[in-house]
């Protein structure tokens, strides 16, 4: 009895005591904060880059010998599938996303990302991702269709296992949480930074991860749509992209590169980051022209959303789709080399100190110069036409996926840990690191620029021995092993550094922005005191006083934080613009093409409309509300919230009463595309509109509580953007579904 | 009728518009004398018979949708841009016509003007009638100014901030380029004028055989010029606006705040 007692009792205190709980086992699991999430995100990218690279050796290890059998043509398909789906997904982006968690709040002088806990679910939903998606190798088969996943081979009939659901399944998880984290990423910037730190004196490192947010939020939900259509597709007998039944396998293709495209920008930004801030640190130079490097992200953010059409010019889109998307796409060329220039030209002059994290730049940047080229070339359609499926291709993405995105994640580790751990990591084993990386990363892509060209195409198990063919190969698959013994010993760099390295002292590297302002590694506030910030190098400014930076904007610390609550709601609300957009967007297409079946004349429009005034009344009923509680009138507010909330449910009565006329006369998703679209972007609104009323019965149920006391208007206020939202997009939906079919 | 032949001899020399181009002109000059900018001015007339006089009115005019987008574009961006880039800095609105300069009204008329002119039957009338021809340049141009109001009105202070400006541009980019995805791959013809043109020059075999251009490519074109150029339109505006944005100072007392 006294055993148990005093065993609560230290419990309670190793749980209450703050030093103690934070060596708890347990609070790396329950942490909100985000330099631990970070460390998260990049352990967890580490440990699928190890499991990715494994799967790109396996396959390496195939095609070393023409004819070979060391592995099945089915497990090629899957490992293929399993390695890009990881390395983009469960590597590149948990790590670009594990850096930016660290140091983008340090940056801006802030104690922590604007919604600490969302960040933490946000990380959370990787590990399930990856879950998810490994767990289809034990429930029937790794998905077998290529990364992109394309329709038809990716739909039911032919790829009839669980892999692809699974594919799918993981992939809008993993979506959502990079959606999370971008609203996160822009609610921080705008409304969490420090005082004097305006938006033009962001570091670039910032700014450029600030940019990237939005084409994640654009970007994503477009994937999440699509993969929505695809489970629709496999789990409820949809159409959407069953040529047999009407359906378009080229739309699949459509949706995920209109993704897909932004994505090699979602990946690349950050690298771009990484470099822009440790080539000036190494050059003991300011980046030469910051104002390019800041603008032709956002120019290459805006041309990026429409270029995706030069993946699909083997598709045969036709001569005018073509040449447009070939121009745009060469367009991106200039802001791209405009950021090379500024690059090259801060080391021009510059007293350049050549350590690690230099190194793997210097890399970055010829390497990188390399894709660009190849890239551009895949601009000209006839060139194209020649190399798309073949391993020239491999090689030109290779070279932006581990020529540059990768050396740049290898240059951030060498830079960041000493912040993250206290320690420097060794010069020697990163220098190991770095000339085996090189030797085994071109030793590996060089030569498949050249295999391409003789016509080895992707995605064949095996290759007959044809003359060049072999030693090409071998070539290649020997570099592999240079590369997974770099990757050896960057993790016993790691470990060994981490236990024995160096004391790194708050700023090893005499850097000039904030994270190196605070301990190594900081506080869990993140700052005691933060230097006077006028310019974009505050501690360039501090060490040098006789010669400060140049004043960036007005001479004052006065800056404008916009409420956190509203920033966030607003940038979520543009996320599902686009998500809406795409299933928009995918009824008008196929309501252009109509099949035999049910036609938008079975629906009843004139209840239709009457259940669309309700719904829409109800965003005039919650202003009231709104209006109520500023003039703090509890019993108003509560009476127009309720009546919110059950104009919004006789919403949800009257698209019931729909759907189940429809399916008694046996309509349902599976009758022809037309339903199929209807109950999808209809069902999906219904679905909003319902956790809209979840989030209203909350507020409705604090309110009545009375713990709706002052300081939480912003709250309300945001759930109410949102419900204004829900009410818009059906306008939209009404418009589309109900309205036009009378117009003809 | 050859290319060269089309290029040289389909020029409509409407004496209306000509005499228009000339008031204005003189208007422009008797109100800002040099005050203003009118290298701006004059591109801007220019630009205008352009879209207007040439053979891209000729082919416009019924013939292909693309050309019609085109001027489309011509009048809607282009030409209000390039005025209001020709005032002089100083000038303000006069208080009667503030309303048209709350950001949303501009967003709207920018937006709507891509949107309303397509629909289909408004479409077809402006190509088959010429009184909503008329109506339709108008209103291109009056609805391109109030959107570029925000961006280029002459004062700095009528203006929006860098920063919402490029969310205001960026939202409109997005609008218009939706409207462009759905012209491209829309089956059915948006603007039934163009399918079956009227031969009044004698240039369809023109069109149609040497040039390629069948109806369904045209309209694709069409579309694909709302998505992609446009949005270059777009774009450079918005890089424009972080021009403006970064090379916003404080007064220095060495630098004297232009």
């Amino acid at each position: 009895m006294n055993g148990t007692t005093t065993t609560t009792a230290m419990f309670r205190a190793a749980i209450l005591d703050p030093a103690k709980r934070a060596h708890y086992r347990l609070a790396w699991l329950s942490t909100v904060d985000h330099k631990r999430i970070a460390v998260l995100y990049l352990l967890t990218g580490l440990f699928f880059f190890v499991v990715g690279g494994v799967e790109a050796l396996l396959m390496r290890l195939q095609l070393a010998l023409p004819n070979n059998h060391f592995l099945q043509p089915d497990t090629f398909n899957q490992l293929f599938t399993m390695h890009g789906t990881t390395m983009i997904f469960l590597v590149v982006m948990p790590v670009m996303f594990g850096f930016v968690n660290y140091v983008l709040p340090l940056q801006i002088g802030a104690r922590d990302m604007a919604f600490p806990r969302l960040n933490a679910l946000g990380f959370w939903l990787v590990p399930f991702g990856g879950i998810l998606l490994h767990f289809s190798v034990l429930a029937g088969g790794a998905p077998a269709v290529g990364w992109f996943s394309y329709t038809p081979l990716s739909e039911t009939p032919y790829s009839s296992n669980l892999g692809v659901d699974y594919w799918a399944v993981a992939l809008f998880v993993l979506g959502i949480g990079s959606i999370a984290l971008a609203i996160n990423i822009i609610a921080t910037v705008i409304s969490r930074r420090a005082p004097g730190m305006t938006m033009r004196r962001l570091p670039l490192f910032t700014w450029i991860n600030f940019v990237n947010a939005f084409i994640i939020i654009f970007a994503l939900p477009v994937l999440n749509a699509g993969l929505a259509m695809l489970l629709i597709d496999r789990q409820l007998e949809g159409h959407f992209f069953l040529p047999l039944r009407g359906g378009s396998a080229v739309l699949w293709q459509h949706i995920f590169w209109a993704f897909g495209h932004p994505e090699v920008y979602i990946m690349v930004l950050p690298a771009f980051g990484i470099v822009s801030e440790i080539i000036p640190v190494f050059s003991r130079k300011p980046i030469f022209g910051y104002e390019f490097v800041a603008a032709s992200s956002v120019a290459i953010a805006l041309l990026s959303l429409s270029v995706w059409g030069h993946h699909m010019f083997t598709v045969g889109m036709g001569r005018p789709l073509d040449l447009f998307f070939a121009i745009s796409s060469l367009l991106i060329a200039i802001p791209t080399g405009v950021k090379v220039l500024n690059w090259t030209a801060t080391m021009l002059g510059g007293r350049i100190r050549l350590q690690v994290p230099m190194f793997f730049c210097i890399a970055f940047l010829i390497q990188f110069l390399c894709a660009g080229i190849t890239g551009v070339s895949h601009a000209v359609v006839p060139l194209d036409w020649q190399t798309k499926n073949s391993y020239f291709l491999i090689a030109h993405f290779h070279f932006v996926a581990v020529g540059a995105i990768v050396f740049a994640a290898f240059a951030a580790v060498q830079y960041w840990f000493p912040k993250m751990s206290g320690r420097l990591l060794s010069e020697k084993l990163g220098k190991w690191t770095f000339w085996l990386m090189v030797i085994g990363f071109n030793m590996t892509f060089i030569i498949q620029h050249f295999l391409g060209l003789l016509g080895m195409p992707r995605r064949v198990f095996t290759y007959p021995d044809l003359p060049h063919f072999t030693w090409m190969n071998m070539l290649s698959t020997v570099g592999v092993f240079f590369m997974a013994a770099a990757a050896v010993i960057l993790v016993w760099n790691l470990v060994a550094s981490f236990f024995g390295g160096k004391i790194a002292g708050d700023n090893p590297w005499n850097a000039w922005t904030l994270e190196w302002a605070t301990t190594s590694p900081p506080p869990h506030e993140n700052f005691h005191a933060l230097p006077p910030i006028r310019s974009r190098r505050p501690l360039w400014d501090i060490a040098n006083p006789d010669r400060p930076d140049p004043i960036v904007g007005e001479n004052s610390s006065a800056i404008s934080l916009p409420n956190k609550n509203k920033t966030g709601i607003l940038t979520f609300i543009l996320s599902e613009t686009g998500f809406f957009l795409a299933l928009i967007l995918a009824y008008l297409f196929f309501y252009a093409h109509p099949q035999p079946g049910p036609t938008p004349r079975e629906l009843d429009v004139p209840r239709t409309l009457i259940f669309s005034v309700c719904l829409f009344a109800s965003s005039f009923t919650f202003w009231r509300s709104e209006i109520a509680m500023s003039k703090r009138q509890r019993g108003s507010m509560l009476g127009w919230l309720a009546l919110t909330v059950a104009l919004g449910g006789i919403f949800l009565v009257g698209q019931g009463a729909e759907y189940w006329k429809l399916f008694k006369t046996g309509v349902d998703v599976s009758t022809n595309l037309f339903s199929t679209t209807f109950f999808t972007l209809t069902g999906f609104h219904g679905l909003h509109v319902l956790l809209g009323l979840v989030a209203l019965l909350i507020f409705l149920w604090l309110a009545w509580r009375g713990d709706f006391a002052s300081g939480r208007e912003s709250a309300f206020e945001s759930a109410g953007y949102y419900w204004h939202f829900v009410d818009i997009v059906w306008v939209f939906v009404l418009l589309t579904v109900y309205i036009l079919p009378l117009l003809r | 009728m050859t290319t060269y032949q089309l290029l040289t001899t389909a020029w409509e020399w409407n004496p209306t518009l000509l005499l228009l181009c000339s008031l204005a002109l003189a208007g422009y000059f008797l109100a800002f004398g040099l005050r203003g900018r009118p290298a701006y001015f004059v591109g801007a007339l220019v630009i205008f018979l352009v879209a207007l006089v040439s053979p891209l009115n000729a082919l416009a005019d019924g013939y292909l949708f693309s050309a019609h987008m085109v001027q489309h574009i011509l009048l809607v961006l282009i030409v209000p841009a390039l005025l209001l880039l020709s005032l002089p800095r100083s000038l303000s609105l006069p208080r009667s016509l503030r309303t048209f300069t709350y950001p949303l009204i501009g967003w709207i008329a920018g937006v709507g003007a891509m949107w309303l002119w397509h629909a289909p039957a408004l479409c077809n009338a402006a190509t088959t009638l010429k009184t909503v021809s008329v109506i339709q340049t108008i209103s291109l141009l009056l609805m391109g100014s109030v959107f570029w109001w925000q961006a280029l009105a002459p004062r700095d202070a009528d203006r929006l901030s860098p920063l919402a400006g490029i969310a205001y541009l960026f939202t409109a980019c997005i609008a218009c380029s939706v409207l462009g995805i759905i012209l491209t791959f829309a089956p059915v013809s948006i603007c039934p004028a163009y399918q079956q043109p009227i031969d009044r020059l004698g240039i369809l075999n023109l069109i149609r055989g040497q040039w390629g251009l069948t109806s369904d490519r045209d309209q694709q074109i069409g579309g694909l010029m709302m998505w992609v150029p446009m949005c270059l339109i777009y774009v450079t505006a918005i890089l424009a606006q972080l021009v403006r944005w970064q090379s916003q100072s404080a007064p220095h007392p060495e630098k004297s705040h232009a």
